[in-house]
């Protein structure tokens, strides 16, 4: 069989089987129709929505990544500037006004026991010092 | 390299570029109302063909029309043609494995046996038709049942891409697309479906 018969018996096969498809698609009955259309219809609805959803889907992404920002900026702030971080220097801050106080309330009661002490550790550190540099005796 | 490689795996989920104006939406929705309607019918008559039962055909191709607009209505609508044939095309496949293992499952089972000759005899075809009583009709119609049982009976990737490129009339490239495979592999089942076809269609044609 020459090449041009094949080609030849292969369109009509094609354009046959064509037509005939075509033909059985025209005759599909009004039941299947209906619920085609009605397939479409949920189809094109469910499109609709998740177009939708993909916008509001995305609002948690931004808005947790947002989150996690807003929060690491606080943390930061509160870390350096913040309450949290007043408390903690306020121990040695507030140690040293007590201290100063303490040592420079005279009037008050414990201030007097303090003068004396500070006193002490005067006499003391200059009893140490003179100790120190004097000369070995033997 | 043809223009439908990059086409993602049916079983993707398209992520889809920033949200539309409301605008391009709407006129998506139109685009891809339009390319369901002009499409459905055909689909629903492949299906038919490789399933036999209208109900399986409706459901698969209701499923592919819904993984579609969910998941690819954002694509290019020239795209659309090839990823759901490729979605059909998979559901079909998916359906008749089932089958094939419902089958083998109930032949365990105690009871009547199926009956393979009732079994490929589909119920709708003893119904008569009324409209058969033209010989013409009646002609055309033995026409199309023969090819029916012909395309049932060649391997399914031959007849995929019979179906595909003569009856819905994809290019060599979207029948790959729709396939997944290469555009040889298509030319290959396509000639083989063809030789086929022609030795069991030949006589009565």
């Amino acid at each position: 069989m020459s090449d041009e018969t094949l080609e030849l018996g292969q369109r009509t096969l094609e354009e046959r089987s064509r037509a005939l498809f075509r033909e059985s698609v025209e005759n599909v009955d009004m039941r299947v129709r209906s619920r085609l259309t009605q397939a479409r219809h949920a189809a094109l609805f469910a499109a609709d929505r998740s177009s939708r959803r993909s916008w509001f889907m995305r609002v948690p992404v931004w808005g947790s990544a947002a989150g996690v920002s807003a929060a690491a900026v606080l943390g930061v702030a509160l870390w350096f500037g913040g309450p949290l971080a007043q408390h903690g220097a306020a121990p040695a801050a507030e140690s040293a006004f007590e201290d100063l106080d303490i040592v420079a309330s005279s009037d008050e009661g414990s201030g007097g026991d303090a003068m004396e002490m500070l006193q002490d550790d005067i006499d003391f550190y200059a009893w140490a010092d003179k100790a120190a540099n004097a000369e070995p005796s033997a | 390299m043809s223009r439908f490689d990059t086409l993602p795996a049916a079983c993707m989920v398209w992520d889809g570029p920033a949200p539309a104006p409301g605008g391009v939406v709407l006129e998506q929705t139109r685009e891809l109302d339009k390319f369901l309607a002009e499409i459905e019918r055909r689909a629903f008559r492949m299906a038919q063909v490789a399933l036999r039962d209208p109900d399986d055909a409706l459901d698969v191709v209701q499923d592919a029309m819904l993984k579609l607009a969910r998941n690819y209505a954002a694509r290019p609508s020239a795209e659309w043609r090839p990823l759901f044939y490729r979605i059909l095309e998979n559901g079909i496949r998916d359906l008749q494995r089932r089958r094939t293992v419902r089958k083998r499952f109930m032949t365990w089972l105690p009871g009547p046996k199926e009956d393979p000759d009732n079994e490929a005899q589909d119920p709708l075809d003893t119904v008569a038709d009324t409209a058969a009583a033209v010989p013409e009709q009646l002609m055309q119609d033995q026409a199309i049942a023969k090819l029916e049982s012909s395309l049932r009976e060649l391997p399914a990737r031959q007849r995929e891409a019979f179906t595909l490129r003569n009856f819905e009339g994809l290019d060599v490239a979207e029948t790959a697309a729709a396939m997944g495979c290469s555009e040889g592999s298509v030319k290959t089942h396509y000639s083989r479906a063809v030789h086929t076809l022609r030795e069991q269609l030949g006589e009565v044609w």
